[in-house]
């Protein structure tokens, strides 16, 4: 696969790209899935509007993992990107190559913060509600963020800065006043103690936690007290995370069904064919495999067992965040288990996209920032962007 | 998860699966019915659902057209179609 799904000749020194979850007007946006090959929208995502407006250039579209629900993006119906038996992700691979300054991502299973951790870059999922979704193929919608991807911390808290903000286009937009707060001007507090918490730690290895050792090392040296907690909650995440997403996924993928845009198989006999051909044809197996446990956790049998379960989890794990930043101003975890992914672990393991969000997990179930800097993930109070981009800096020891 | 439930869960979602990737389905539901072992050591009775991350009601807009499309526009993404209706096959014998 290119890491490119489209690319524009620009000239431009504020040049982003935009990951093929964002709708745009004049390119093709197919989320990575056969199901949308070639379909253009008539409209566009509102960040990209918003960007531009703020003098950004579009330079291209960097391809995605079936509706960005996999590990980097090995799901894509353009096949994986491997680099010398390594999984890359194709937006941090352009932002790393120079080409763009930034990335604007969607956020939906943690695959940007992923990206982000293995490439030495930074990356920040605003809180949920800060950056309008409209526009963005419909995922998770509890969840997913649109969220920015970078070489260096001034570069992602401009481009939130150009993004961020109330839409009335999107139903679960915060008011102006909140999101101004969030902006870069705000005042904001230093970072003085951060929670690690142990049970986060859980199947890193040596590499990872190398990272969070010398994350702490200079978290430490700036003057924040690093504080090691366990005994919660929060490790719970992935498994209501799992449910809750693949929920949301079953029926948001159900309007694809081959009838009125889309791909629609060229054999059938009839409309259930037409629907069963078209969706069989076009879907990868990862997202079927979700397509149907999210189904089964929505049914009679399973709604309170199981979906209305981890929507209670959910709360459970807000609560638990809650009384930490009473205490804490950050928490610091991993944003995944190594900071490479060999080609043929993933092909052994297809459904490790749905382990690895054990470290994601937390900061998508409660909507709250996350940024990943240094190889690891800070994540903060709603509405702490600033906070935590400061400590992102520290994270990766830029001069301010 | 046995395979007559998956039967009914593949015509449920349109979906039809072959032999091979109904024992990755299978092995799938299996580990997350592992994981999701640990949450019933957790008591729920007395917490409320988290449907809204964040406090945030949804709002009535304004019943205005904001944005319109014209129906050429709508069907350029369309599989078929035919003087202005999507085309599909017969559903009515």
């Amino acid at each position: 696969m290119n890491a490119y799904t489209v690319k524009n000749t620009v000239s431009s020194d504020k040049v982003i790209v935009a990951d093929d979850m964002l709708l745009t007007k004049e390119l093709p946006t197919a989320a990575g899935s056969k199901m949308l090959d070639g379909y253009v929208s008539l409209f566009e995502a509102e960040a990209l509007t918003r960007a531009t407006a703020a003098g950004y250039t579009l330079g291209g579209k960097a391809d995605v993992g079936e509706f960005s629900i996999d590990l980097l993006g090995e799901t894509s119906k353009n096949g994986a990107l491997i680099v010398d038996g390594v999984l890359k992700n194709a937006a941090a691979e352009i932002v790393k190559s120079g080409d763009a300054v930034a990335a604007l991502t969607l956020d939906v299973n943690g695959s940007v913060r992923r990206a982000a951790a293995q490439n030495g870059l930074v990356s920040i999922k605003p809180t949920y509600g800060t950056v309008s979704r409209f526009g963005t193929i419909p995922v998770v919608c509890s969840g997913e963020t649109v969220s920015i991807l970078a070489k260096g911390v001034d570069a992602c808290r401009d481009l939130l800065d150009a993004v961020a903000g109330h839409d009335d286009k999107d139903g679960t937009s915060h008011s102006d006043a909140v999101c101004d707060a969030m902006k870069k001007d705000a005042t904001h507090a230093k970072l003085r103690r951060v929670a690690v918490i142990a049970s986060m730690e859980k199947g890193v290895d040596g590499d990872v936690k190398e990272k969070l050792a010398l994350a702490t090392a200079a978290l430490k040296e700036n003057g924040a007290e690093v504080v090691t907690v366990d005994g919660n909650t929060v490790s719970l995440a992935r498994a209501a995370w799992n449910v809750l997403m693949c929920a949301e996924l079953c029926n948001n993928v159900s309007r694809y069904d081959g009838v009125k845009y889309g791909y629609r198989a060229e054999n059938f006999s009839g409309i259930d064919e037409l629907y069963t051909n078209s969706r069989t044809e076009a879907f990868g197996d990862l997202l079927k495999t979700a397509i149907l446990f999210g189904s089964e956790t929505l049914s009679t049998e399973n709604y309170m067992k199981v979906y209305d379960k981890c929507q209670r989890i959910r709360r459970v794990i807000a609560e638990e965040f809650a009384k930490l930043f009473a205490e804490f101003d950050a928490v610091m975890m991993p944003a995944c288990s190594a900071l490479a992914y060999k080609e043929e672990a993933v092909s052994e393991n297809r459904h490790l996209a749905f382990e690895e969000n054990f470290y994601t997990a937390p900061a998508s179930i409660t909507g709250l920032p996350a940024v990943v800097a240094g190889g690891v993930q800070l994540v903060g109070k709603a509405f702490s962007e600033q906070t935590l981009l400061d400590a992102a800096r520290i994270l990766t020891k830029e001069e301010r | 998860m046995d395979r007559e439930t998956l039967r009914r869960l593949e015509m449920l979602n349109q979906l039809s699966l072959t032999e091979a990737q109904k024992d990755s389905v299978i092995a799938f539901f299996a580990d997350r019915e592992k994981d999701l072992e640990a949450l019933d050591a957790i008591d729920t009775s007395s917490t409320e659902r988290m449907v809204h991350v964040m406090p945030i009601m949804t709002v009535v807009r304004e019943d205005k057209v904001v944005q319109a499309f014209s129906r050429e526009d709508l069907q350029k993404g369309a599989p078929e179609t035919d003087e202005g209706y999507w085309c599909v096959p017969k559903v009515m014998e």
